[in-house]
């Protein structure tokens, strides 16, 4: 047992030695990392939210009204796919966030309804009977489409709120559908949330000319393949003329589309077709600038990417003479004329915009549309000066309690088996912080809790050791094997110890958030750190010592 | 050099479980006591699980006049205002309760308006049933103007809802959440503008009602989840009786230490949580090193009566138990003392945690396998052929 081979002794050394080389960049002084190369001294803890000082928002999507919207629209397709297959339709209504609910005419028409249906989108659900059709997304495409819209949300939040790249947030998903976004050292949160709340879904569509002609008697109905929009001109009037309808629209749940808010209300709207000739995301780059001719007016430049590009390009040049409306969040801001083909890949909006409008519709159009609405639940602002104040108290703590426990095993076992077990706690120390630098952690506030709390904890293993061993040789045992036989029998409780309180721990993980997780984390890593350092790592400190002094008599 | 001190060598020969039926005793009172301290006095829940708003705000100079800042936080009609010392003297932590977004948080914004804007800025609430609020400036702006003066207030406003040209009134169109939402800003500037010069913030923190019962159901998911898991363990490793002495030793601390937050009307926050599973974990982490000494002398002494094996168990290990929890408590001790006010509730329940898991192990655990009548022939005979393997 004691007898490591020559091996074993060096896997142990260099585990040691790479703990500490990776945990070292944490300790030392600015000066020194600015000289040594970046990938290593890159390798730091990140510090939690509450130790740097800085903002915090934990956001909510919409899922609902996303889900909702898709199964109107495919409401849309539904209805018209049947008509072609001559299938009766009495009714199709759309149950918010979960399921679209078709109503027959004719019973019989039923298998055949649902085949079409099925080529239209075979991840959908089908159930109810007689003359009435559910459809539904099953609770893994649910899940699914959830999943994407989170995802989605990330990194356009990632590019607005980071455009620079120099504020280093952190953007994370919290559960099913929330958002936890941290920006470190920032006080001021007014900028921050606008480009929050700002959804920005830009398409481009060709007005219908032959409807626009009718003026502002549009028909009741329209050819299937347009679609009303208001303008942003004439939501504005409508606002100042009718303001209850102003705030019935804005409450509305599920939002109404545009269309319905032109049926109803009868705001200035442009007839326009529903093919989308290009979409947001097909844009390169926007940028606010000023107009060449006409005093300069603050306007919007834009690029497209190629496949933009070229379809922009065959629209502008079929549709000389014609209006290309350009619709954001359910507004056309602006419908200029297509004065010639433009196949240069980038093109320009006008409208009534002042720079500022510019400059922050320019980023909301290069940073994409948020597919969901964002709700800030929970947010919290912490001031430099207490994070420096919280990471005092954290390493005082650390300290004194660290100082604590090892004179405590020193006292208790003296200068060799107490001089190994402090080594092994502070093996294990560099051990956790190598640790949270490889795993890119964050080190909290209560994550220093969690340090100082396994600093106390992991010593127990060489406790259990340290007393079986006395054990042993109060039963007579010579100094080597009572050194040998301490480990060995001492080892089942170990494992206990440690894996019931890393059950804890990793449970705390699980449900946790920010700074628990922290916590969890010091924790976990922690005592799984200790089960090497205070166990294998002491072992062969002992094996080697016995072997050097050959004690007849063990002093412990 | 030093020779070791033995810190806790006694003579070994401490008749633990004679003293069970007192400490079954004392344990049923903390708990029934605990329970109904918990029940009709209640934890003292901290913005995490109850929503609200907390401000932390500090004297620039000398010490926080408590007294002085309670009146005038009384006068803000922002509703329930509680205050505290936070660690020293300067400090102070304000809670807030949770605004609703009702007309008197728009009179309260009217006021942030005209200390902030300007002394002609009127706020007036929107229709009924909608949460337009109407702002009214003293001269024309335009529309970056705008946005500009109503973040004064805390208000941040899209570009979709910004008036149009240049106007001297502007009705922000709001849902009655966004206003709600908008309306925890306004308390915020209130206490700001109220607590004057002397005092600067130092952070700030604002939650929803819908997190805390969340985090509420989730909490008490995790700490029954961790006894489960735990409890399991034991079971698998050792003997059914072994897993109910773990588990009602588990549940006295907890419960207990839910207790002493009551008693010490402590915060109880999301990290003391944190604290109540950790000493879940650490309840059985001394219970597990005992029964593992009790299992090994089931085997070596065949013939010795329970309550003789466990005393025996339990002398045999006490030193190491002592010394562990211990280093253990010189660890908390240091959280503290030094840990700060944010951890100080964390560290306090921790304190107990030690203390009570320590005692716990010995008289709970212990005297539960007592109770449900553990026999050596109970145990497995697996074990026992690897033990004699090991042997």
């Amino acid at each position: 047992m004691l007898n490591l081979p020559r091996w074993q002794t060096i896997v142990i050394i260099a585990i040691t030695v790479l703990s500490g080389l990776f945990a070292l960049p944490n300790m030392l002084p600015t000066g020194v990392l600015d000289v040594l190369p970046q990938w290593y001294s890159q390798n730091r803890i990140n510090l939690g939210l509450d130790l740097r000082g800085g903002a915090h928002f934990l956001l909510e999507a919409d899922l609902r009204s996303v889900l909702t919207e898709r199964l109107t629209n495919l409401s849309d397709s539904v209805r018209a796919d049947l008509r072609k297959q001559q299938v009766g339709i009495k009714d199709v209504t759309v149950e918010p966030g979960r399921a679209l609910i078709v109503t027959l005419r004719d019973e019989a028409q039923r298998t055949k309804a649902i085949d079409a249906i099925r080529a239209l989108d075979p991840s959908l659900a089908v159930s109810g009977s007689g003359d009435t059709i559910r459809l539904a997304y099953s609770d893994q495409e649910l899940f699914r489409r959830k999943k994407e819209v989170i995802d989605q949300s990330i990194e356009i939040l990632r590019r607005r709120v980071d455009e620079t790249g120099t504020l280093e947030p952190t953007i994370v998903r919290q559960g099913d559908e929330r958002i936890l976004l941290q920006v470190p050292g920032i006080k001021d949160t007014t900028d921050l949330k606008r480009k929050i709340n700002q959804t920005a879904k830009l398409t481009f569509h060709l007005v219908n000319e032959d409807v626009a002609a009718a003026g502002a008697n549009i028909p009741a109905t329209l050819p299937p393949n347009t679609f009303l929009v208001p303008t942003r001109e004439g939501m504005q009037d409508l606002r100042r003329t009718n303001p209850k309808a102003w705030a019935d629209i804005q409450a509305a749940n599920p939002r109404m589309s545009p269309e319905q808010i032109c049926r109803r209300y009868q705001p200035q709207c442009l007839p326009v077709l529903k093919r989308v000739v290009v979409g947001g995301e097909d844009l390169d780059d926007a940028k606010a600038t000023f107009e060449q001719q006409q005093g300069g007016r603050p306007i919007i430049s834009f690029t497209f990417n190629s496949a933009g590009g070229r379809a922009f390009c065959a629209a502008t040049r079929a549709n000389v003479g014609k209006r290309l409306a350009i619709q954001l969040d359910g507004e056309i801001i602006s419908a200029p004329v297509v004065q010639s083909a433009i196949c240069g890949g980038s093109g320009i909006i006008t409208g009534t915009f002042t720079t500022q409008q510019t400059q922050e519709q320019a980023l909301l159009l290069r940073s994409g549309a948020l597919p969901a609405t964002l709700t800030i639940i929970q947010e919290s602002t912490v001031g430099a000066d207490l994070g420096a104040d919280a990471i005092r108290a954290g390493t005082v703590a650390a300290l004194v309690g660290t100082a604590l426990v090892a004179i405590v095993m020193f006292v208790a076992y003296g200068p060799v088996f107490g001089g190994f077990a402090n080594l092994a706690m502070l093996v294990n120390l560099l051990m956790v912080f190598a640790g949270m630098s490889i795993l890119g952690a964050s080190l909290t506030l209560p994550g220093m809790a969690g340090l100082v709390l396994t600093v106390g904890m992991a010593v127990d293993s060489n406790v259990l050791i340290y007393e079986r061993v006395r054990e042993e040789k109060a039963l007579g045992r010579s100094a080597f094997s009572s050194i040998a036989t301490g480990y060995e029998r001492a080892m089942s409780a170990i494992i206990d110890a440690n894996l019931t309180t890393l059950i804890a721990a990793v449970l705390l993980f699980g449900f946790g958030s920010g700074p628990i997780r922290g916590f969890a984390t010091t924790l976990s890593l922690g005592l799984l750190t200790s089960m090497f350092s205070s166990t294998i790592f002491t072992r062969m400190l002992l094996s080697v010592w016995v072997r050097w002094r050959r004690p007849t008599e063990l002093v412990i | 050099m030093w020779k070791p001190v033995h810190l806790f060598a006694f003579k070994r020969k401490f008749d633990f479980l004679g003293w069970r039926k007192a400490a079954l005793i004392l344990s049923t009172l903390i708990n029934v006591v605990s329970i109904l301290a918990v029940i009709f006095v209640g934890l003292n829940f901290g913005i995490d699980f109850k929503g609200g708003i907390a401000l932390q705000v500090r004297a620039k100079q000398g010490v926080a006049q408590l007294d002085a800042l309670r009146a005038t936080m009384g006068g803000l009609g922002v509703g329930e205002v509680s205050l505290q010392e936070f660690g020293e003297a300067s400090t102070v932590l304000i809670r807030v309760q949770r605004q609703e977004g009702n007309a008197q948080c728009v009179a309260g914004a009217q006021r942030v308006m005209q200390k902030r804007a300007g002394s002609g800025w009127q706020v007036r609430p929107g229709p009924a049933g909608t949460g337009d609020v109407e702002f009214t400036a003293p001269t024309a702006l335009d529309g970056a103007g705008w946005r500009d003066a109503v973040s004064r207030a805390g208000l941040t406003i899209v570009e979709r809802q910004l008036p149009r040209g240049t106007t001297g009134t502007a009705k922000i169109d709001m849902s009655p959440e966004q206003r709600a939402e908008w309306c925890q800003q306004v308390a915020i500037k209130l206490v700001e503008d109220a607590i004057g010069a002397n005092y600067e913030i130092r952070g700030t923190e604002s939650v929803g009602p819908k997190i805390g019962d969340e985090l509420m159901v989730s909490g008490i998911w995790a700490v029954l989840a961790t006894m489960a898991a735990i409890v399991i363990y034991v079971w698998f490793r050792y003997e059914w009786q072994f897993g109910v002495g773990a588990l009602i030793a588990m549940l006295h601390d907890v419960i207990t230490t839910l207790g002493i937050f009551v008693l010490l009307q402590l915060d109880f926050s999301l990290t003391a949580l944190a604290a109540v599973l950790t000493i879940a974990g650490y309840s059985i982490n001394d219970t597990v090193v005992i029964f593992d000494r009790v299992r090994e002398n089931m085997r070596r002494y065949k013939k010795l009566g329970l309550i003789d094996l466990l005393n025996l168990s339990l002398n045999e290990t006490l030193s190491r138990t002592l010394m562990t929890s211990g280093t253990v408590f010189v660890a908390v001790l240091a959280l503290v003392l030094f840990g700060g006010p944010v951890l100080y509730s964390f560290s306090v329940g921790m304190l107990w945690g030690v203390i009570v898991g320590t005692y716990s192990s010995v008289w709970i655990a212990c005297a539960a396998l007592v109770y449900l009548n553990l026999r050596p022939d109970q145990l497995r005979p697996a074990d026992e052929e690897a033990a004699k393997a090991k042997a």
